[in-house]
């Protein structure tokens, strides 16, 4: 570029430089090119390509766990209890083998196993993972172990993510990132709601909002929903029944089923957090067992009356939704998943948790539903409306994915008359769920495998300190670049502070030390005024809600910085130094 | 840059990113392709699974084994959970099974989807009609009345249309049958019996004058349809019309002398012509003498009915308040032949008093039967004349 000539058009880069598009045309095909496949620009368009082969990924595992589940239980409603009982149990048998010999790294849900890709091994997941991680889970959903398809897809996505990236040899910080785009892929093509992908994948996965990853994130959420609806149809996971809020004093009557729902995540978590290590610590042979015994007992519970526990359950929430249980029989249901997906889980059967979160929410939605309905026969929501909340009751209080939760059922219900019942109820699960178990379940497993990765949740909460926490007043020290040298000498013989902020005119601010006060009065310059001697030095200034990181990178280069109002920027609401920034971190981690 | 290093350059590019994305997108082509492949297995077997339960349901449906048939429709959506048809089966089974609330749920996800589909619609309005949900049980039917139907449309429309009917009278609202009748009527196919029965719901809806006409239309092509000339009986007696009542009850009662109903209905309108001494072409001896004999009759209804003792009745003529035993014997000693001659006004006033007196003892005393029910039918009938 050593010969340009004069730039006539100029457009605006990505990153702020100015380049000119007539320059490009002067450039060598090579530059032109570069320019084009930018590392970012190349990253998007990669992200379009996850999204479609996790697409068709997710798209093949569907049919693998449907098709397990017609070769395996049969292809009616009424099935047989020998295979009932029969193939989860020898399901769970092939599973461990595999698990333990083939895919080590495939037990779980696989939301974990991506942040740890994220955080720890600079994005990678081996493609081993993503075949045994569709093989086992498919194996273990479609035999009727109480587990679902959104967490394994999830794993898929970023497993096919990291091995695409490793080719493309993209650099470190791209690679920690492109697995955290696969998953959002995987995921929005197993639940077929984009938004909730992204959410969770942003919310739970990457913990923070940049423009860079949200468009990489998003773009390819939408392609693999593209391809899934491309083959699978754009039906939703369920039929959402009409759903109306008549009277607002029935929130009150959502309000309870948040404090049902918080309980039961409780008892939900507690139990993954009590029994996961109990079972891990058995001997190493008992492993071998751990998925079979899990689903044994699964099937022993459908054989004696509630078959609905088994597989991921999307078809009894619809019936949930649609009123097709009594209320008891909802609880009963309830309470079944639960322990159904208890003893898959921590049995180390690999598979996800969303689905049983969603049929254990929509049963219990439903039946408090069903049993307030009882008690106040007026109550205008339907049993479906009911389970709709619930499912994002339990999503708030058990994966602790609040805004994942708000959106994950405005998505899956297209029904924005939903909104308030299911945040009240959201946040009074999601309230007691974090009173009652600080911990949320996926950092619980994180710690449990000996990782430490960084808890999304206590991030969100974490205390952010601001400039007002460690500014302090400047009282009378402020001196007008109007007033003469004379005059500010007084004042600051006066002031205990050995430096001075000086208000320019007519906005602006500087700052001189007593020592050049004193000096310029022995010059004899006392009668001028401060202005007309002050040397060019605007110091900068910050405001009370800046945060101390923002101060601590203008401290080092000012003895003290101005702290001015928003609303006036001549109005002086304080001041900061390095050694107060210094004083309030040091308070904070005492503290 | 020399032309060398531009060359270079551009082969560094060309063996990179494009490369890179012209394999990718042969790739997603190719994973393309045995997805597809894939997916026609899939769907194909979904497909014919879900054929093969619907088929079963269908046949238990027919054979009214809801219970079977909605386990089969339920296994059927399994493989083809948007299914139209899957789903309105289902809906039957449930309504059959008399889960309706279940039912209504596929019903109005149907409806979402089609709201234009008869059967839909029709089923809605059922289920809300036995919920006792009038508005949305109207807007159902009407919506089924104007909708698309399988087969033969105007039968199906038609057969709504009565039923929408049978609903408006089971709640009262006569008026809104009226209407709908009159619709129905205008599309009538021409058959008699089709014609009876609309003249029957006429009836119902107390709309004689059409129920009369519809009835005269069937018989025209079935003249000795024993229903039909029961109802124009019916009709013709309920407008005031006793001798066309008569002649038809009298066919009515030839064609079918079992018919009680009919041959109760004869007996009354042969006493109210009868004892009509206003009727036409009517002798004044005749008149006087008909007079006579209501009053007598009106005379025993006072003597049976005790609740009358001391209720008032004001004979026209008599200028005070007294009660009707007064009046009427007060006007008693007037109604001789003589009497009738000297005071032309006597004959208003004897049956003014009767019908009063009928009246009175319909509401105190009971329904009126025979001779008293004849009378009231004649004061109904010259009422304010």
């Amino acid at each position: 570029m050593d010969s340009q000539p004069e730039q006539q058009t100029e457009v605006l880069e990505e990153n702020g430089q100015v380049e000119s598009i007539a320059s490009l045309s002067e450039r060598s095909p090579g530059a032109l090119l570069r320019s084009i496949f930018r590392e970012e620009r190349f990253f998007l368009i990669l992200s379009v390509f996850i999204g479609v082969f996790s697409g068709l990924a997710v798209v093949c595992f569907r049919f693998a766990i449907d098709w397990c589940r017609i070769y395996l239980l049969g292809s009616g409603s009424t099935l047989s209890p020998n295979r009932l009982v029969l193939a989860p149990t020898l399901a769970g048998l092939v599973i461990a083998v595999l698990v333990i010999h083939v895919f080590p790294g495939v037990r779980g849900s696989g939301v974990n196993q991506t942040k740890a890709a994220l955080y720890i091994y600079n994005g990678y997941i081996p493609l081993r993972t993503a075949i045994g991680k569709f093989i086992t889970a498919a194996l273990a959903i479609g035999s009727g172990h109480s587990l679902g398809p959104e967490d394994p897809s999830l794993q898929i996505g970023a497993s096919l993510a990291s091995a695409l990236g490793r080719r493309m040899r993209l650099s470190r910080d791209r690679m920690r990132l492109i697995a955290p785009v696969g998953a959002a892929a995987g995921l929005a093509a197993a639940f077929n709601a984009p938004i909730s992908a992204v959410l969770f994948v942003i919310e739970e996965v990457i913990g923070r909002w940049t423009a860079g990853i949200l468009g990489s994130v998003v773009l390819s959420a939408v392609s693999s929903v593209v391809v899934m609806r491309w083959f699978l149809g754009s039906e939703s996971l369920f039929r959402i029944p009409a759903v109306h809020l008549e009277r607002p004093s029935e929130l009150i009557a959502y309000s309870v089923l948040g404090v049902v729902g918080g309980l039961a995540s409780i008892a939900f978590s507690s139990g993954i957090a009590t029994l996961r290590p109990r079972f891990k610590a058995l001997p190493r042979w008992t492993q071998y067992f751990q998925p079979a015994a899990a689903g044994l007992l699964i099937g022993l519970i459908a054989v004696l009356g509630a078959p609905q526990v088994m597989g991921a359950g999307y078809e009894y929430i619809d019936e949930a939704m649609h009123g097709q249980f009594t209320w008891q029989m909802l609880a009963i249901l309830a309470g079944l998943k639960i322990v159904a997906t208890l003893l898959s889980f921590v049995s180390g059967t690999p598979g996800g948790m969303f689905a049983p979160t969603l049929f254990v929410g929509a049963m219990l939605g439903a039946a408090v539903g069903g049993a307030e309905h009882v008690l106040l026969p007026h109550l205008s929501g339907s049993p479906g409306t009911y389970a709709l909340v619930g499912m994002g009751v339990l999503f708030a209080g058990f994966l602790r994915a609040p805004m994942t939760s708000v959106f994950m059922v405005l998505e899956v219900s297209g029904n924005y008359s939903i909104i308030v019942p299911v945040i009240v109820a959201n946040t009074f699960a999601y309230v007691i769920s974090r009173g009652l178990q600080p911990t949320a379940i996926f950092d619980v497993l994180t710690r449990q495998d000996g990782l430490d990765l960084p808890s999304m949740e206590e991030q969100r909460e974490e205390g952010i300190l601001r400039v007002e926490d460690a500014m302090r007043p400047m009282g009378d020290s402020v001196l007008d670049a109007e007033d003469t040298i004379d005059r500010v000498l007084h004042v600051s013989e006066k002031s205990s502070s050995d430096v001075l902020l000086v208000r320019l005119s007519p906005v602006g601010w500087s700052s001189i030390t007593s020592q050049e006060l004193r000096r310029m009065a022995a010059e004899g310059k006392g009668g001028f005024t401060l202005g007309s001697l002050l040397p060019v030095r605007h110091v900068p200034y910050l405001h009370p809600d800046h945060s101390l990181d923002t101060a601590l990178r203008y401290v080092d280069r000012w003895p003290l910085v101005p702290v001015v109002s928003r609303a006036d920027f001549r109005k002086l609401e304080g001041v900061i130094s390095q050694h107060d920034v210094l004083k309030r971190y040091r308070d904070f981690g005492e503290g | 840059m020399t032309a060398k290093a531009k060359g270079t350059d551009l082969r560094l590019y060309l063996t990179r990113e494009p490369v890179i994305l012209a394999l990718l997108s042969a790739l997603a082509v190719a994973l393309f392709l045995v997805v597809t492949g894939l997916s026609h297995i899939y769907h194909a077997q979904q497909s014919s699974l879900g054929n093969r339960w619907f088929s079963r349901g269908v046949a238990d449906l027919r054979a009214q084994r809801f219970e079977s048939a909605v386990a089969e429709f339920r296994t059927a959506l399994l493989y083809s959970r948007d299914n139209y048809s899957y789903q309105l089966n289902l809906a039957e089974a449930l309504i059959g099974r008399k889960r309706t609330s279940e039912a209504y749920s596929y019903l109005v996800n149907l409806w979402e989807r089609e709201p234009e589909n008869g059967v839909v619609n029709l089923e809605l309005a059922r289920i809300a009609a036995q919920k006792g949900q009038t508005e949305p049980a109207l807007r159902y039917y009407h919506n089924a009345i104007y909708a698309t139907w399988p087969g033969d449309q105007e039968v199906e429309r038609r057969d709504t249309r009565l039923e929408l009917i049978e609903f408006l009278l089971r709640i009262n609202a006569k008026a809104q049958a009226q209407s709908e009748l009159i619709a129905l009527a205008a599309n009538l196919a021409d058959g008699p019996s089709q014609q009876a029965r609309v003249g029957d719901l006429f009836v119902q809806a107390q709309d004689y004058d059409h129920a009369l006409a519809e009835y005269r239309l069937s018989l025209k092509s079935e003249r000795h349809n024993p229903a039909a000339l029961a109802g124009a009986g019916r009709a013709a007696f309920e407008l005031g019309r006793y001798p066309l009542a008569q002649r038809y009850l009298q066919a009515a009662v030839a064609a079918n002398p079992s018919d009680s109903e009919s041959v109760a209905r004869l007996k009354t309108t042969e006493l109210v012509l009868e004892m009509d001494p206003f009727r036409r072409q009517l002798s004044v001896a005749r008149r006087d003498r008909i007079v006579m004999d209501d009053f007598a009759a009106a005379g025993q209804r006072l003597k049976s009915c005790s609740a009358l003792d001391n209720a008032r009745g004001t004979a026209s003529g008599a200028g005070s308040q007294q009660n009707f035993a007064d009046s009427w014997s007060k006007v008693k000693t007037e109604i001789t032949e003589q009497g009738f001659r000297r005071n032309p006004d006597l004959v208003e006033a004897a049956m003014d008093l009767v019908f009063k007196i009928e009246r009175q003892a319909s509401t105190a005393c009971g329904e009126s039967a025979g001779a008293d029910m004849a009378l009231l039918l004649i004061a109904k009938l010259h009422e304010g004349s």
